[in-house]
């Protein structure tokens, strides 16, 4: 396994640090979210903070191998909603939820469920990079594997290995000892990636990766946000409309009308929802009128 | 005129730099130089301590020479006064090592319980329970641990004794078991209980969410985010927390005089036995019969203690204070 | 265009999925309680073998391990160690509930017969150790404790909160060697403070053993305290305040005693009744300051005076029964105060908290 997954990442291509045309013959994913191979889906989702009801019925399925994007103005639930698709919602206090999440068909809150491991298939990545300040590079990129007292062999291989996918391995090779606060941002993120890969999880979800970073690790971590879709299932929360074109197969726009709590507007193919939008209010946050 | 100077190519203008503002009127002057005066009380007193405590032992400290420290004997009869107080010196620091052993891994787990496992309304009134308990005067502990902890305690160390007594640590030859170093230790560790505890728990919940999720996220049970997320961060916190529980312990006075047999003749390790030494107890127990001479050793051995505990302290205050710069940066 | 909206779903209790237990779950946790418990009471009552011992030998050691291995085939290895802590911390807390209810307990159970009206109001003279309860009493430690107490708030009050002015309204160049030398002080021992007092004031002959050394010796406690919790409420008095002030054109003077002060005053109570809570019950300064006496002295400045802590001390040492019974119920005494001076700061700090 790790070694076809090297051979899938050596083979880099221009593309992966480019932008990315959607809707292009070569994307082999269906218009409808549906159709494809439905690794992670919603079930009439309904989220609270304490009475309040935040957000409201979200139906939503997240293809195999695939980057699902979901954009909408700030402060209408996107974060939290992303927090609920790997049980990091019930930390918060007050926080409540109704509906399935269903992971391979399972509903990962059935109490037979054990959180720890859905966090372990279902890794994350957070808007702010927090890479463990006490922990070299290296530690951090195993730290997971203790976490989750996976046992593994050849920590060298693993470390090199996540590094590269989260195409950070040549800055760092010849410092994997150094502290991770000695990074700068964007390596920082880069990092963290790389610490969620070293699980193996099967979808990762991203909650604005890039926002606190520069353009330029914006467009690294893009690239290799591409790269891992080949192997992986990725759900990326985002304000930036650029970035959702750039990267993602699928979109889904969450809206909180006024007074309201947020639901999901429209969603489907990447490229459908920001050429050919079918609410108008799609089109007008889409085309930048308001958010 | 001034302007075609400053045009002229590489002549930068001299920047003009703002210090703190002085005071302008009388009455500024006054209420700067009062609030100055005032705030310097602390080292005034600081240094009237060693003056006066320093300057009326010296005599003595001089007639004593090094085994001051290094003897063991305390005697003003026969007409020589020899005052030594090593037994006391060490029994400070064997009690205090014993309330550590106890107090430290019961503050640290109780302040994990208050911050991670309790439920909220639980973990509130924990909070308050801790500082009712830091709040209880050590006159009242002592009380307590003189007259219902010391036969508990007792009976816990003769069971230690009857089971473990091979272990030298807790051999007994003396039959007796109240008044021993063992119950000193218990009741100092109820006093640095809530100091110890107090610090960890305010460390503890400042670790940053966003690691604790990062934690979490990975797949990191409670116990394994809290080892390798919490207490990495509030490590420095906790050792600076112990420090000042050690400080407290150093000094304490009335609750170890009531509980401990204090015997000057040095207790090396026989925790059980009743005998031991406090430097702070031996102080009250002879100031009342005390002789001019033996006035002044007192303030000797006060000298001692207050240089041991300015000195922990001071490094406490500088552990806690150089972990939180660190969490800063 | 038209937005229809479905009614909002808005049950009285919105759900938590994750409070749901599974029932394997369930059972392991209540064998993990039970089983040890059950093992621990049927020895203590079919052997011989000691209460503390089996707790020790026997039943710790069977908590940890039946919560290990239940919470193992619960959740796996990883289960293992949040068995371990969870069984640390609630031993911890235990523990610490026992001692600490076990000592506001003793205090309440044995010192209330020795309270009534008599033993709050009468004072200590023809009393002997033997003497029934019914005759003398604490006034005069009462009378006594109020005095030292209000002559080491008088002293310790301004200059605490001076230094914390100090430290962050004028922010004087010295400030951090303040900061310093007030933590320096603050580890420094009760009974220290007590034989500085006694070295620098009774021992050169200014006065004898009285109130006011009581009080210097209390002041050199209570001034850290105090001046440490007004750093901090001082703190809290925001910039922009500040600079409003100073831009309308006050002096410095009228800033810090107009503005600053009258701002932070419920934080500044706070401190002051922390500083009193902190020193009220030190036994050790008084011991060589203030000494003992039985009968009500008011006069600050000559002549020993008798007060709460030092009482206690006093009757404690005597060993007779009257005397025990008076020395728990002078400690009930001390401890409700205690209380009342705790409860108070909560109060003005919850208001400070609706305030702000």
């Amino acid at each position: 396994m790790d070694a076809t997954r090297i051979a899938s990442t050596t083979n880099v291509d221009i593309e992966a640090t480019g932008v990315r045309v959607p809707n292009t013959p070569q994307d082999a994913h269906p218009r409808n979210p549906e159709d494809a191979n439905v690794h992670l889906e919603t079930k009439d989702v309904h989220i609270w903070f304490g009475q309040r009801l935040i957000i409201e019925k979200v139906n939503l399925s997240f293809p195999e191998n695939s980057v699902t994007a979901l954009i909408g103005p700030s402060g209408c639930g996107k974060s939290t909603f992303i927090r609920t698709l790997n049980r990091m919602h019930e930390f918060i206090p007050g926080a409540a939820l109704a509906g399935q999440i269903l992971y391979d068909g399972k509903d990962i809150y059935d109490a037979h469920v054990d959180p720890v491991d859905i966090r372990v298939q279902i890794g994350m990545v957070f808007q702010k990079p927090n890479p463990f300040p006490s922990m070299s590079i290296k530690e951090n990129v195993l730290s997971g594997l203790h976490l989750a007292q996976i046992k593994y062999e050849n920590p060298d291989e693993i470390v090199r290995n996540c590094l590269e996918r989260a195409s950070l391995w040549t800055e760092v090779k010849d410092r994997l000892n150094a502290s991770a606060s000695s990074l700068s941002g964007g390596q920082q993120q880069r990092l963290c990636i790389a610490r969620a890969l070293a699980v193996n999880p099967k979808v990762l979800l991203m909650d604005e990766p890039c926002s606190a970073l520069d353009p330029g690790s914006t467009r690294r971590i893009e690239g290799t946000i591409k790269e891992l879709s080949q192997e992986m299932t990725i759900v990326i929360v985002t304000h930036n409309m650029a970035q959702a074109q750039r990267v993602s197969d699928y979109t889904a726009f969450f809206l909180a009308e006024e007074g309201a709590p947020a639901q999901v507007v429209e969603s489907g193919r990447t490229d459908e929802i920001f050429m050919r939008p079918k609410d108008p209010r799609t089109n007008d946050y889409v085309n930048g009128l308001f958010g | 005129m001034s302007s075609s100077t400053l045009e002229v190519p590489g002549n930068t203008p001299t920047p003009r730099y703002f210090g703190r503002e002085k005071s302008r009127t009388k009455s500024d002057k006054l209420f700067s130089g009062s609030i100055i005066v005032a705030a310097l009380s602390s080292l005034f007193v600081l240094t009237a301590i060693l003056i006066y405590l320093g300057s009326n032992s010296w005599p003595v400290l001089v007639e004593q020479g090094i085994s001051f420290v290094t003897g063991s004997e305390w005697s003003t009869t026969d007409g020589v006064e020899v005052f030594q107080i090593w037994p006391m010196l060490y029994g400070t620091l064997l009690n205090a090592i014993i309330g550590l052993v106890i107090a430290v891994p019961v503050s640290v787990f109780l302040a994990l319980f208050i911050v991670f496992l309790a439920p909220r309304n639980l973990s509130k009134v924990l909070t308050v329970v801790i500082d009712i308990l830091a709040a209880i005067p050590s006159g009242i502990i002592g009380l307590w641990g003189f007259l219902v902890f010391t036969d508990t305690a007792a009976g816990w160390g003769q069971l230690l004794n009857q089971y473990l007594g091979w272990i030298p640590l807790f051999a007994n030859d003396q039959n007796q078991f109240a008044r021993s170093p063992f119950i000193a230790g218990w009741v100092l560790a109820i006093m640095i209980i809530p100091i110890i505890t107090v610090v960890s728990r305010e460390v503890l919940a400042q670790t940053p969410q966003e690691l604790l999720d990062a934690a979490r996220g990975l797949g990191g049970s409670l116990s394994g985010s809290i080892r390798m997320v919490a207490l990495p961060h509030a490590r420095g916190g906790i050792v600076g927390g112990v420090m000042l529980g050690l400080g407290r312990a150093l000094g304490e006075t009335i609750a170890i005089y009531f509980v401990l047999n204090l015997i000057f003749d040095v207790n090396i390790y026989k925790i059980l036995n009743p005998e031991g030494g406090a430097i702070a107890s031996m102080i009250v127990a002879k100031f009342g019969e005390a002789t001019p001479n033996e006035i002044n050793a007192l303030l000797g051995a006060g000298l001692i203690l207050f240089i041991m505990t300015l000195f922990v302290n001071l490094a406490a205050n500088y552990i806690v204070k150089r972990s939180q710069r660190e969490k800063l940066i | 265009m038209t937005i229809t909206l479905e009614k909002p779903i808005n049950p009285v209790k919105p759900p938590k999925p994750w409070a749901k237990r599974n029932k394997s779950t369930v059972i392991s946790n209540a064998i993990a309680v039970i089983f040890p418990i059950l093992v621990l009471a049927a020895l203590f009552f079919t052997t011989e073998i000691p209460g503390p011992v089996l707790v020790v030998v026997v039943f710790f050691p069977l908590q940890l391990l039946t919560a290990g291995v239940t919470s193992f085939m619960d959740k796996g290895k990883r289960g293992i160690g949040d068995a371990v802590l969870s069984v640390g911390c609630v031993t911890a807390f235990g523990l610490v509930v026992a001692l600490l209810g076990s000592v506001v307990l003793s205090v309440i159970a044995r010192g209330f017969p020795a309270i009534r009206f008599s033993f709050l109001t009468q004072n200590n003279i023809y009393i002997s150790p033997t003497t029934d309860l019914t005759y003398g009493g604490i006034g005069h430690a009462l009378l006594g404790t109020l005095l030292v107490v209000l002559i080491a708030t008088l002293i310790a009050v301004p200059l605490g909160i001076a230094s914390a002015i100090y430290i962050t309204d004028i922010k004087g160049r010295a400030a951090g060697f303040v900061r310093f030398m007030v933590q320096a002080m603050s580890g420094v021992p009760s009974i220290v403070a007590g034989l500085f007092i006694f070295a620098a004031i009774i021992l050169t002959d200014v006065v004898g053993f009285s109130a006011i050394a009581g009080g210097l010796a209390y002041a050199i406690l209570m001034l850290p305290t105090v001046a440490r919790t007004a750093e901090e409420v001082l703190r809290l008095v925001p910039k922009e305040v500040r600079d409003a002030a100073v831009a309308l054109g006050s002096s410095r003077a009228r800033v810090t005693m107009r503005i600053v002060l009258p701002t932070a005053k419920t934080g500044l109570i706070t401190a002051v009744v922390l500083g009193v809570a902190r020193i009220i019950g030190e036994t050790a300064p008084l011991l060589l300051t203030t000494s003992n006496a039985n009968n009500t002295n008011l006069n600050p400045f000559s002549d020993p005076v008798s007060t709460i802590p030092v009482y206690i001390f006093q009757y404690l040492g005597s060993g007779y029964q009257t005397s025990i019974q008076r020395a728990w119920g002078a400690a009930l005494v001390l401890l409700i105060v205690v209380a009342i001076l705790f409860g108070l700061t909560r109060y003005l700090s919850r208001n400070k908290r609706g305030n702000v």
